[in-house]
């Protein structure tokens, strides 16, 4: 499903990575770990192409990434970064301009379905007409998940979602992702994820 | 009241209120008396300058060498904006020049046409004068919605990626830093319109009055001209964000070079 064939990255000068190759088939929930630095987060954004390698390939539902790829792989995919960076606004317009996007119009009605959710991840109904800037981390990064569930893509792409979360939100969100049945990639230090990955994937200083 | 001519002896006698603000500035050490003394300096030479040519222009009355002149300030408009922008790259100033020519062109036609109502469009006692005041506007609000436009985006690029990782497609994703851009343009002419006549007199208006013409006649050009001005602000504006934008990401959607 994912194939990152011969990655070669250098960022700041520093090496990231020198011809990585990683395989990732349908279904499987994969943790990257390494250092800080080490280009986890890299690696993750180097999937809808948000970050370009210098050599090799990302290849995608067995299609190279390229700009003709490009569109019909992003529907595919839901990326959440670490710090979750939506722009700041009321998070019900927000939600209603995510969901406005031409490819996110087949989702019906997902304000009910985004509501159900907040409650199960104890989210306040109140949340929703407060500004962006008003959320602690951990809201935010529920929010990320809970907009990522109804999202509903085949791939997700999880940049420590879960770092601002108490451990009981922790066990919650990681049941939840590791049920979905879908390909994630995980970049994480919570020990929660452990048990609920299908492998994990080490990357040094310079890749693997 | 006679306005025609304003004597040299009279400017001299204005130039007394410069007076004071020199003094004040060199008591609270502002250095700005310098730059003032050039500024203004400047503006005579510039004006004056202008003036003469512009007699010569008047009397010639020639379409071809009006619409030039238009062209030249579009050109001199279009210069100064890459020299106020961000995105100070050559490569987009054909770009700028059609965001200022399209709009302030049809607008100018239009004015000519059916508010002053000329047999020749392109007469050069209208047209000069009021391609100078649309095409001021026009520099304003191109250069106010280009810098927000791009600086927010730069600003926020993680935001902007979230977008596109959300399945936003790089217009949806950049509309919401365009409408800023234009909401922040258009927000001084929208006030000036709201409280046109209450707060503040216009020049335009003011300056026909002062030149003999009876107010309700400045009130109706002051109006069409305020409509004009929007009109143009909003599609320079607009025109110039979306041409450049083409050219400003790549085929992934990163910004290049901003």
């Amino acid at each position: 499903m994912i194939e990152l064939k011969n990655i070669s990255l250098t960022y700041s000068e520093n090496t990231l990575y020198d011809n990585f190759n990683l395989k990732v088939e349908k279904g499987e929930l994969i943790l990257l770990s390494g250092p800080s630095g080490s280009g986890k987060s890299s690696l993750l954004r180097m999937i809808p192409g948000f970050i370009r390698p210098h050599s090799g390939e990302v290849i995608l539902f067995g299609q190279a990434l390229d700009k003709h790829s490009l569109k019909s792989v992003r529907q595919k995919i839901s990326y959440i970064s670490q710090d979750v960076d939506f722009r700041e606004e009321i998070v019900q317009d927000l939600i209603e301009e995510i969901f406005q996007y031409k490819i996110n119009r087949h989702i019906s009605s997902p304000l009910p379905k985004i509501m159900q959710l907040m409650d199960e991840f104890q989210l306040s109904q109140d949340l929703i007409h407060k500004n962006i800037r008003e959320l602690s981390g951990g809201e935010r990064q529920r929010l990320g998940i809970i907009i990522c569930l109804v999202l509903d893509r085949d791939i997700w792409l999880l940049d420590e979602v879960t770092s601002a979360l108490d451990s009981e939100l922790k066990e919650m969100v990681v049941s939840r992702i590791g049920k979905s049945g879908k390909t994630v990639l995980i970049v994480s230090h919570d020990p929660q994820w452990e048990y609920a990955i299908t492998r994990k994937v080490s990357i040094g200083k310079r890749g693997l | 009241m006679e306005t025609g001519g304003i004597s040299y002896v009279n400017y001299l006698w204005f130039l007394i209120f410069l007076i004071p603000l020199a003094y004040m500035n060199y008591k609270l050490r502002f250095k700005l008396n310098k730059r003032m003394i050039l500024a203004i300096l400047r503006m005579i030479i510039q004006l004056s300058l202008v003036g003469v040519f512009l007699q010569y222009v008047f009397r010639l009355d020639n379409n071809l060498i009006n619409i030039s002149y238009v062209l030249l300030m579009m050109t001199v408009a279009s210069f100064s904006v890459m020299k106020s922008c961000s995105k100070q790259q050559l490569r987009f100033l054909p770009l700028v020049f059609l965001s200022f020519a399209v709009p302030n062109l049809i607008m100018l036609i239009f004015f000519n046409t059916y508010i002053v109502d000329l047999e020749t469009i392109l007469a050069a006692r209208y047209t000069i004068p009021v391609a100078g005041m649309l095409l001021g506007n026009s520099l304003n609000s191109i250069i106010v919605a280009v810098n927000h436009f791009y600086n927010s985006v730069n600003e926020n690029r993680r935001e902007y990626f979230t977008s596109l990782s959300l399945s936003g497609s790089r217009i949806e994703a950049l509309r919401p830093y365009f409408r800023q851009a234009l909401m922040t343009t258009l927000n001084p002419t929208l006030a000036s319109i709201e409280t046109i006549g209450l707060v503040a007199l216009p020049g335009m208006m003011t300056g026909q009055i002062l030149g003999g013409a009876l107010p309700l006649t400045a009130i109706k050009y002051q109006i069409a001209i305020m409509i004009a001005i929007l009109v143009v602000r909003y599609f320079a504006a607009i025109l110039t964000i979306v041409l450049t934008a083409f050219f400003s990401f790549d085929d992934y959607g990163i910004p290049l070079g901003f």
